[in-house]
């Protein structure tokens, strides 16, 4: 029984500890983003509620040109379409205005995907 | 190698022919000239040598640093390390580039001779490192748009880390003529100013609110000039009256990235929404456009010499300069 107990333990502990080392890979967007759908203007796009939206989908932002021409191609964000744009949005989305590395460590880029793709993260 | 004779091999075999076009008949005093960089990747910010004559500019996709003749439109890529980086350059006291180098979470130091030094931030958190500039002691400041700034001696290679007030954001930093050293923050939208002995900043509060202020540039007299990313101005804030004005780009949707102020006190703007450089003169409170002739041409910072004012088009992979010939009327 107090086996199965720490074992449980062990399991909500891991589970918790990789969450949060999911939300710290956000920590770098949340300079230009938010996950919060009530937050304040920032200088990108909110991120709340991306997955199945179309490409430059947030109506209060102002988007660069190649990701205004995506929307108008009725192109919509999958959590494969953001994996691909995180392992290198240049080559995925030309000049646009963003400026921001590739994630070349194919898990952390899932995990990132997987942490905005959520609901609930903020 | 010696430089001369890389220069001399590089304009035959990488360089092109710098692209020359006058500006509009009503803005004859300039000319724009281009240069093509096609082995960088997002070149962007850029400074004048020590020489006084070649351009350093950043690579931010290839992790290198670049150094333009503009005689002849030849350049050399200097490789900055692995996992490199690089967003700002800024020239020292000792006459080489300094670099702020997100990638490797470093200032890197490249002398005249492309030797590359490299200066680890002694913390772990990923600052993301955007701007850098010395103060008149000669210590380095910068900024991470993490949400961080801090000091570098060049000359002990100390280095200290301060959390910004606001948290993320901390983004352009510029020092005055008396030597006050202040950043802009993007996210938090305000200014800051360092105190140069504790490393604390104090928050000052442009007149527009979430207006995204993304760089700042001193003028001669110490006013702080700043270009406004989510509200489109410019706005200019006097430390010695607290006073504030600002001033709203031409055109449909200005997007303000960057700002410079030349030797003239002429603002030089760019804005992502006209994709143009656009020059402000507060003399007469008139905007000047110079439209690129590639559509995204994303200049991200501006820098200049007497007389020429430059920038990197990070869409275009070439450097811009605008040369003002002569006064303007």
């Amino acid at each position: 029984m107090i086996a199965k107990a720490a074992l449980a333990f062990l399991a909500v502990m891991l589970a918790s500890s990789a969450a949060a080392d999911d939300a710290a890979l956000f920590t770098p967007c949340r300079a230009c983003h938010s996950l919060d759908p009530s937050a304040k203007i920032m200088p990108g796009p909110n991120l709340a509620g991306l997955i199945g939206r179309k490409v430059a989908g947030d109506p209060a932002f102002d988007y660069s040109p190649v990701l205004q021409q995506a929307r108008d191609e009725d192109r919509v964000w999958t959590l494969q379409a953001l994996e691909t744009f995180l392992a290198d949005p240049e080559a995925m989305f030309p000049a646009m205005w963003m400026s921001a590395q590739g994630i070349r460590d194919v898990a952390e880029r899932k995990a990132l995907a997987r942490f905005i793709a959520n609901p609930v993260s903020r | 190698m010696d430089r001369r004779h890389f220069l001399a091999s590089a304009a035959g075999a990488i360089a092109a022919p710098a692209l020359l076009r006058n500006a509009r008949a009503d803005e004859a005093p300039f000319r724009v000239k281009y240069f093509p960089v096609p082995d960088a990747s997002r070149s962007r910010d850029v400074t004048p040598c020590s020489d006084g004559t070649t351009m350093w500019f950043n690579c931010q996709g290839n992790g290198k640093l670049g150094r333009l003749d503009p005689r002849d439109g030849s350049y050399r890529l200097t490789d900055l390390g692995p996992g490199s980086a690089p967003h700002g350059v800024i020239v020292g006291p000792d006459g080489a580039a300094w670099v702020t180098d997100g990638g490797q979470n470093a200032i890197v130091r490249v002398d005249n001779d492309h030797k590359v030094t490299v200066f680890k931030l002694p913390i772990k958190d990923y600052t993301n490192l955007n701007t850098g500039v010395f103060d008149k002691t000669g210590i380095y400041w910068f900024t991470g748009q993490s949400g961080y700034h801090g000091r570098l001696d060049p000359k002990s290679g100390d280095i200290a880390v301060f959390k910004s007030p606001g948290g993320h954001g901390s983004y352009g930093m510029t020092v005055t003529p008396q030597g006050d050293v202040w950043y802009a923050s993007l996210a938090g939208s305000h200014i800051a100013r360092v105190d140069l002995k504790t490393g604390n900043a104090r928050m000052v509060e442009p007149v527009t609110p979430s207006q995204g202020a993304r760089r700042v540039w001193s003028d001669s007299k110490g006013r702080i000039w700043v270009s406004e990313w989510n509200s489109g101005n410019v706005s200019m804030h006097d430390p010695a009256s607290g006073s504030w004005r600002s001033w709203r780009l031409p055109g449909q949707r200005p997007r303000t990235y960057s700002v410079y102020v030349d030797d003239k006190d002429k603002v030089w703007l760019t804005d992502f929404g006209a994709n143009a450089i656009v020059r402000f003169d507060p003399a007469t409170e008139k905007f000047h456009a110079f439209p690129s002739d590639k559509p995204n041409a994303n200049v991200r910072q501006m820098d200049g010499r007497p007389g020429q004012a430059w920038g990197g088009e990070s869409g275009t992979n070439r450097l811009v300069m605008i040369e003002t010939l002569q006064p303007p009327a």
